[in-house]
């Protein structure tokens, strides 16, 4: 299976950890940036875009598990693996932070192998998940389309991205969406019918076809008839 | 006095005739005692509605405007089985024989004879309505028809080529001095919003819709069968044609 790269950032303040882990990542082919404090890793988080933390717990002023707990706790953020790194002997903070959401932890000092293993393993999760979260979001759409549908306002290139899925998801759009332009295209001729209604009475013509009536012999007697004849009936 | 009601349609096919006969059903079924007169003597046909087989109809309209019959003679009782009315349908039919259509179609009649006619079956049978079943188009017997109603009923469907002849049919009317102008508009699709196309119909036609009547397959079927409104008296079309039936009334 093809490994999966990602964006990593690493977060230590010691430089040759820092330097140590770019090294090796980028080895296996992930984009590395780096902070050396949770601060900075904190400004870097809302300025980019990262698919994994490697988060060192013990840093001056801001340390890993306030970083860890501001992630949590941003709606937008929460779902963004971090792997801590720690000392063997820091096992109880490993499992505080675990415990906090954390997805696992690297041993310092690092093994290459071990650093691959729980990497891939760690984005291969997160890429589960992004489908999922795209997959539950879709449907979503699809389903808000319905309403729309029912409401009068769909609009059919708003399905687009769901119909280009390749899978049953995708054919559902595709269905809905081609049901939705059949319905909307039936609509508007319809709409137009009920508009021709106005603009096809030529006044001009109805005109001269009731003036064809009107002054024939027979109309002209009739209508002066027209109130015997009542009478007749009436009285 | 009895209210004299004509039922036209510039063209043929708006379901003319299952109208008349559902809405006479309705109005005997209220205890009304109708008369329908088939005066389509080029086409007639209302008299299946009704059960009738022509060749059981030994005298017709046609009889009556050759002085071969009293107009009573051709009023046959068609009132349906119904539960607690005093009501009753009586229909005079057109012949059916070509020959017949031939004649009136050659020679005409004269237009006094048929309103005496009228006249005397008011009377004679006690009619509260009389409900004259037109041929489409203009002639001069729907010109007379028209000319003594006291309504007029011009049915049409959401059909380009029926807008312009109704509104025809709408403005002969109104120069004949008819006081009552009533629209009902057939064979609506079931998409449509009949609302909006309702107003659209009363302004361009600036006459009250009584009815918009839906297209319904089940109804073509059912319909042809006999009186729909009896057999289905809870059916949505039911209620739409006695919303007819109730503006023939005030």
């Amino acid at each position: 299976m093809m490994e999966i790269k990602g964006r990593i950032l690493v977060v230590d303040d010691y430089v040759l950890n820092r330097m140590q882990l770019k090294r090796a990542l980028e080895t296996q082919g992930h984009t590395v940036a780096l902070a050396e404090d949770g601060r900075q890793a904190l400004e870097m988080l809302n300025a980019g875009d990262y698919d994994l933390v490697l988060l060192d717990i013990l840093m001056p002023e801001i340390d890993g598990f306030e970083v860890l707990t501001r992630l949590k706790n941003d709606p937008a953020r929460r779902d963004l693996p971090v792997i801590v790194i720690s000392a063997l002997d820091e096992m109880e903070n490993v499992v505080r932070c675990i415990g906090m959401g954390a997805e696992d932890f690297l041993p310092k000092p690092f093994d290459p192998l071990l650093l691959r293993a729980r990497i891939g393993a760690c984005l291969e999760k997160k890429r589960l998940r992004d489908q999922e979260v795209e997959y539950l979001q879709q449907v979503a759409r699809v389903t808000a389309a319905a309403a729309a549908m029912e409401a009068g306002d769909f609009t059919p290139d708003s399905l687009d991205d769901v119909a280009a899925r390749p899978d049953e998801l995708g054919q559902l759009g595709r269905v809905f969406q081609r049901m939705a332009q059949e319905v909307v295209a039936r609509e508007q001729a319809l709409k137009q019918q009920v508009h021709d209604l106005r603009i096809q009475v030529d006044e001009a013509r109805k005109a001269s076809q009731v003036a064809e009536i009107t002054e024939s012999d027979y109309f002209q007697q009739l209508q002066s008839r027209v109130g015997d004849l009542r009478k007749i009936l009436d009285t | 006095m009895a209210r004299i009601v004509s039922v036209h349609s510039f063209r043929g096919g708006t379901g003319k005739s299952n109208t008349v006969a559902n809405v006479a059903a309705l109005l005997a079924a209220g205890g009304r005692r109708v008369g329908v007169v088939d005066t389509d003597i080029q086409s007639p046909g209302i008299h299946v509605l009704f059960g009738q087989h022509s060749a059981e109809l030994p005298k017709t309209l046609n009889d009556y405007l050759w002085g071969r019959a009293k107009i009573a003679e051709a009023a046959y009782d068609v009132t349906p089985p119904m539960e607690a009315s005093a009501g009753r349908i009586f229909l005079i039919p057109s012949s059916a024989h070509t020959t017949e259509i031939a004649r009136v179609l050659r020679e005409g009649y004269d237009s006094g004879d048929l309103v005496r006619g009228l006249r005397e079956l008011i009377d004679q049978l006690a009619l509260d309505v009389l409900i004259i079943d037109t041929h489409p188009g203009i002639n001069e017997e729907t010109l007379l028809s028209i000319a003594i109603s006291h309504t007029l009923i011009v049915m049409m469907r959401p059909d380009s080529q029926d807008y312009e002849g109704t509104g025809i049919a709408i403005e002969v009317a109104r120069q004949l001095g008819v006081p009552n102008l009533l629209l009902v508009v057939n064979k609506v699709p079931a998409v449509l919003d009949r609302a909006a196309m309702q107003a659209q119909v009363e302004q361009t036609y600036n006459c009250p819709v009584a009815a918009m009547l839906p297209h319904s397959d089940e109804l073509m079927v059912l319909g042809s069968e006999g009186l729909f409104v009896l057999r289905f008296p809870a059916h949505p079309m039911t209620a739409l044609y006695q919303q007819i039936a109730d503006r023939l009334l005030v």
